[in-house]
């Protein structure tokens, strides 16, 4: 493969054919009554009402305010503040959830509402025994984007209007943070079996990771569509007096035209960054106002260690050993090891990564971290054969293997004879 | 090429097999590049990215991980694990265009002094004919 050629467009279980072999998904049409949020939230209390749920955790505004958080809502009437889809990504939800859940199991049954990819950092912090899922119903719903955070700062008012404009024109909008107009994992697809993306993992089909999907592309804010993915989505649906027989054709069509628009931006996105990024002056450019305050690593969700290394005393050297990489270098930059931290944390979860932009987000200086992370792990995630936030049940590259695999990487050296058997022959 | 160069290698090198490999070679008497620096770990596994590109980073003009053959790690599965990690920092390094090359990963046993003293010297000519490291000598890094 070509550095810079990643063609996720091209893996087989999303191809037009596949889509079109399959039949069509069931699910719920539920009328809107005033407003989708409405509807939702409506939906939300009676599972809190009929006790299908303990507890569950949303994305609210701040009473008064513009600003917003996520709330853990027992009360259903504490759930009119409640914004599915808010103009901005505070906190990412995987890292809400995770607070939640780090230690210990619980008893109650609880229910989150988060968008695609704070679904995805969910599934990979579960793999990372960091979320315990057998407790939570995941809730997902389709994406326009958000608008990035320090905008919104500056002007609540404009950005949230610009941000209901960018919802009419589902995500064709200049105001939305660049990694939003380039996601092609805004909404839920079902993926055929036998995805080549699965085949270093354990096997078993790639399914969504979300229990119920909330689709709003082709509802043309008159409806919205339930699509319960697994059985206890359905179970939950059923509790509802919900039947799923309806026909979700229209929003799946809708989906896959938006997601093909999506797809040529994401490949010219690769094809601009695949360059940006590549030799050190061109990668030290892009870091060249990074003042190193690890705020991009406190925000990633998927930035996984509980103590990082980046923050520990390893890195710290002597004063002659700052003195003899100055004399190597003619001069040392200060603050030290900026690329180190950068590369080395990539090293570390850029097959996590979800796209999600919470880091660059969190950028005091403006850096487009989100998108030099995602021009990176698209094309290792490729190179593994991983899509992140997918398969609960699959367990993260890092901590599976096969006996024969990556044999290139082996370098035993030209020509070099060995004496062991097994040793796998260079490629 | 600048005959004058001397590279400066780090070989990371487990404890079971490649130290031992390493340690034979020597004990034979057998010629071996005096420009690697040798730090034993206790497995392959025991090496995370961050220790090989700080070598990079700092000034190592090329970096050896050596560990058991596979199937052969005195924690069974040790160098498996290695293997993925260094396949996901080399592809990194490939993708950022910063000398991919000067990494290299090799399976030597306790047995394999010969292979031992010929995979450092093949790869001490590869990193001599590359010529010095040029982030170790970048302002910037
Ligand atoms: S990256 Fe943006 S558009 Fe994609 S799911 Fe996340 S917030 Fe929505
Ligand atoms: S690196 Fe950035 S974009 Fe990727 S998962 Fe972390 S916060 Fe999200
Ligand atoms: S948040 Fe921005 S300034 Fe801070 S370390 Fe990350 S890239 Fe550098
Ligand atoms: S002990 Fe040698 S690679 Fe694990």
């Amino acid at each position: 493969m070509v550095n810079g050629d990643v063609k996720r467009e091209e893996t087989p279980m999303n191809s037009a054919q596949d889509m079109k072999n399959r039949n069509s998904l069931k699910g719920k049409i539920v009328l809107v009554d005033g407003e989708n949020r409405k509807t939702i939230i409506d939906l939300m209390k009676q599972l809190l009402e009929k006790k299908c749920l303990d507890a569950i955790l949303v994305p609210s505004q701040v009473p008064d305010t513009d600003s917003y958080t996520w709330l853990l809502v027992q009360e259903g009437s504490l759930l009119d503040l409640c914004d599915p889809l808010p103009p901005v990504m505070t906190v990412q939800g995987g890292k809400a959830l995770s607070s939640l859940t780090k230690h210990g199991e619980m008893e109650a049954n609880i229910g989150a509402l988060m968008r695609p990819c704070e679904i995805e950092a969910v599934v990979e912090l579960h793999k990372l025994k960091q979320i315990d899922l057998d407790h939570i119903i995941l809730f997902s719903i389709d994406c326009p984007g958000t608008v990035p955070l320090s905008d919104y700062m500056r002007d609540p008012q404009k950005m949230a209007e610009n941000f209901k404009e960018s919802i009419k024109k589902w995500g064709e909008s200049e105001s939305l943070r660049p990694i939003c107009q380039i996601c092609d994992r805004f909404s839920l697809f079902p993926f055929a079996p036998s995805s080549p993306k699965s085949s270093l993992s354990q096997g078993g089909a790639d399914l969504p990771a979300s229990d119920i999907h909330i689709g709003l592309l082709g509802g043309n804010d008159e409806k919205i569509f339930l699509w319960p993915v697994t059985q206890r989505g359905k179970d939950l649906l059923k509790k509802l007096d919900l039947s799923v027989h309806d026909n979700l054709e229209v929003w799946e069509s809708k989906v896959e035209e938006v997601r093909e628009e999506k797809l040529k931006k994401r490949t010219a996105f690769h094809d601009e960054w695949s360059t940006k990024i590549k030799g050190v002056d061109n990668f030290a450019a892009i870091f060249d106002e990074c003042i190193n305050c690890h705020n991009c690593m406190e925000a990633c969700p998927v930035c996984y260690c509980q103590q990082c290394y980046f923050d520990s005393q390893l890195l710290t050297l002597t004063p002659e050993a700052y003195l003899e990489r100055a004399q190597k270098r003619g001069s040392l930059r200060f603050p030290l090891d900026t690329l180190l931290f950068h590369i080395g944390r990539m090293s570390h979860m850029a097959l996590s990564c979800v796209s999600c932009g919470a880091c660059e987000d969190a950028c005091p200086m403006s850096i487009p971290v989100a998108q030099v992370f995602t021009a990176v792990g698209d094309q290792v995630q490729d190179y593994f054969k991983y899509v992140p936030g997918r398969e609960k049940e699959e367990s993260p590259p890092l901590q599976i293997f096969l006996e024969d695999e990556f044999g290139d990487v082996e370098t035993p050296g030209d020509g070099l004879e060995t004496s062991h058997g097994e040793a796998k022959e260079n490629v | 090429m600048d005959t004058e160069f001397k590279p400066n290698i780090v070989g990371f090198l487990c404890n079971w097999c490649s130290y031992a490999g390493a340690d034979l070679a020597g004990s034979s008497k057998m010629e071996i590049e005096p420009s690697l620096s040798v730090i034993r770990v206790m497995c392959s596994s025991r090496i995370n990215s961050n220790l090989v590109l700080s070598s990079l980073l700092w000034g190592a003009d090329g970096v050896l991980v050596a560990g058991c053959h596979p199937g052969d790690c005195h924690y069974e599965r040790g160098n498996y694990y290695a293997r993925r990690r260094f396949a996901l920092l080399k592809k990194i390094l490939e993708v950022l265009d910063l000398e991919p090359d000067r990494l290299q990963l090799s399976w030597i046993s306790a047995s394999e002094g010969k292979r031992y003293s010929e995979v450092v010297n093949t790869f001490a000519e590869h990193i001599s004919q590359a010529g010095p490291n040029s982030l170790a000598h970048n302002p910037k890094v």
